[in-house]
């Protein structure tokens, strides 16, 4: 306990002693952090983004010609009773052609030519989120093909997969970019508290020849690495704080609908800044003090 | 207290010491003497496992300091004191953390540790300098400080190398001083030196290291 206390008054010091090389350290930790935990943010909206639009996905099942209402409300209720299906919207072929007169408009007057409506009635599904997987998909509009009375299942199937590939490239490189940083981080610290060891190899060359004990002389080498982690740790978190606060004032301003998109960093992100900063400000130090040897 | 059991120690193959023997009884204050290069600050490194015998077996205070694991070094180390030939004093400390750096290893209470150094300036004469760094000291305030850290905190075994290196006659008397009250409350003292007028008439006895053994042992 009093090893712990002179340890922390002993880190104390050499972080006053030091202060330059300190601050430059705790900087360089931080910016590590913060383009971390920027990108990880920037992949979170860009994910919960996509979940968004994701989640007004749905398929169409186009239904033959000559099939009779009784067959058709069959169908629906099928579909209703479907876990995997989460809405079931029923459009006839009446509906179907005000909908493609309001598409075209001016141009509507073609249609007038034709003496029987060529749309088939149809029903649009919409799936639970979770099975918004390319494959998934595709098995369950093989399933619904199969159905009798129905003529046609369409489904944005390009668009679904790449919107998936997105995702995934996102979050792997995430990882990718996050494991380099903490790789980084844990080096800067390594330098900065090797130094410290190196300049007073002499006084742990004392240290030891008095008796002192591993944990008596690394502790205060590990404690400043843990302090220069912290610190980063919290400069980071409030900068992201910042930037967040401000991208989403002013962000709100230039595009509205922004609001609807941004996700803030949750509370646990800051503490998991802090953390990282930490955790590994402290195996940089750790590595740095390495084996001693009496 | 010190035992020594056929050490030999070489350096990049040459000897320093060979076959040495001897006993140090547990109380005893006792001299090695022999000249420069003799070996002495060696044999007191093996005593304190700051080397370890090529061969031969070491015994201090009970420990059997040639097999000492690393992890059990720094326990024997905290019951021997030790002056150092070279000082190694820290400048960044002030005389006063410097002898109390001895207790803190230790693991003394802070309060127990202001008063304890604050005694042992006083017995060395240097209670004004305690906020003073070492390099502002001359040569024989330095000494004393080394002789005050190494005696803090109470060893069993106390190890002077040269300590009155290059000091004049009464400085030197008065530190010889210093180790006879520390050998009267218990310490077993051991003292290296190459000036005979330290050791001349005290009756104490005294190990004449020369050609890389133990020439003679007499009473001084
Ligand atoms: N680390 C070392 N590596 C190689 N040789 C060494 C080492 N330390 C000491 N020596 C050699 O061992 C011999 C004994 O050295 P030591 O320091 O023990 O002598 P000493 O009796 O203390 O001398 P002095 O009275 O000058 O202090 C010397 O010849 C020295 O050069
Ligand atoms: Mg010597």
């Amino acid at each position: 306990m009093r090893t712990l206390i002179y340890g922390f008054q002993t880190a104390l010091k050499s972080i006053w002693h030091e202060k330059w090389i300190n601050l430059l350290t705790v900087l360089s930790v931080s910016i590590g952090l913060l383009i971390l935990s920027s990108f990880v943010t920037v992949t979170l909206n860009v994910d919960s983004a996509l979940k968004r639009w994701a989640k007004g996905f749905g398929m169409v099942v186009y239904l033959d010609g000559d099939l009779t209402a009784k067959a058709e409300n069959d169908l629906k209720n099928l579909f209703r009773q479907d876990p995997d299906i989460i809405e079931v919207k029923y459009i006839s072929k009446e509906q179907a052609v005000r909908e493609l007169r309001r598409t075209l408009g001016e141009n509507a007057s073609i249609l007038d030519e034709l003496d029987e409506n060529p749309l088939p009635s149809s029903f649009e599904l919409r799936l639970k989120r979770d099975l918004l997987k390319p494959a998934v998909v595709k098995k369950k509009a093989e399933q619904i093909r199969q159905l009798k009375g129905v003529a046609e299942v369409q489904y944005g199937e390009k668009w679904l997969s790449s919107l998936n590939t997105l995702s995934t490239i996102l979050k792997t490189s995430a990882v990718f970019l996050g494991c380099a940083i903490l790789v980084a981080i844990v080096f800067i610290t390594y330098n900065t508290i090797k130094i410290f060891f190196y300049r007073r190899k002499d006084e742990i060359e004392t240290l030891k020849l008095l008796g002192a004990t591993r944990t008596f002389i690394r502790l205060p080498f590990l404690m400043e690495g843990l302090f220069i982690g912290i610190a980063g740790g919290l400069i980071s978190a409030a900068a992201l704080f910042g930037i967040h606060s401000v991208i989403s004032l002013k962000g709100v301003e230039i595009l509205p609908s922004i609001r609807t998109l941004l996700v803030a960093p949750p509370v646990q992100a800051y503490i998991a800044i802090i953390i990282a900063g930490a955790a590994m400000s402290l195996a940089g130090s750790f590595i740095a003090v390495g084996r001693i040897r009496y | 207290m010190i035992q020594f059991s056929g050490v030999s120690k070489y350096y990049d193959g040459d000897p320093v010491l060979n076959d040495i023997s001897f006993t140090i009884e547990k109380g005893e204050l006792a001299y090695i003497t022999g000249p420069s290069g003799a070996g002495k600050t060696t044999l007191l490194k093996l005593i304190y496992c700051a080397e370890r015998p090529d061969s031969g077996q070491i015994v201090v205070a009970g420990w059997d300091v040639g097999k000492l694991k690393q992890g059990t070094i720094p326990f024997l180390r905290r019951n021997v004191g030790i002056v150092f030939q070279d000082f190694r004093l820290l400048f960044n400390k002030t005389v006063f953390d410097n002898i109390a750096l001895a207790l803190r290893i230790h693991d003394m209470q802070p309060r127990e540790i202001k008063e304890t150094v604050n005694n042992v300036l006083k017995d060395i004469r240097l209670k004004h300098k305690e906020h003073v760094f070492p390099q502002h000291l001359s040569g024989g305030e330095q000494q004393r400080i080394v002789i005050a850290r190494a005696m803090v905190s109470r060893p069993t075994v106390l190890l002077a190398d040269e300590p009155t290196g290059n000091l004049d006659m009464d400085t030197s008397r008065n530190i010889m001083g210093l180790f006879r009250e520390i050998n009267a409350r218990g310490t077993t003292v051991l003292i290296a030196t190459h000036n005979n007028a330290l050791f001349h008439g005290t009756g104490r006895r005294v190990l004449y290291l020369h050609n890389r053994h133990i020439e003679k042992e007499a009473v001084g």
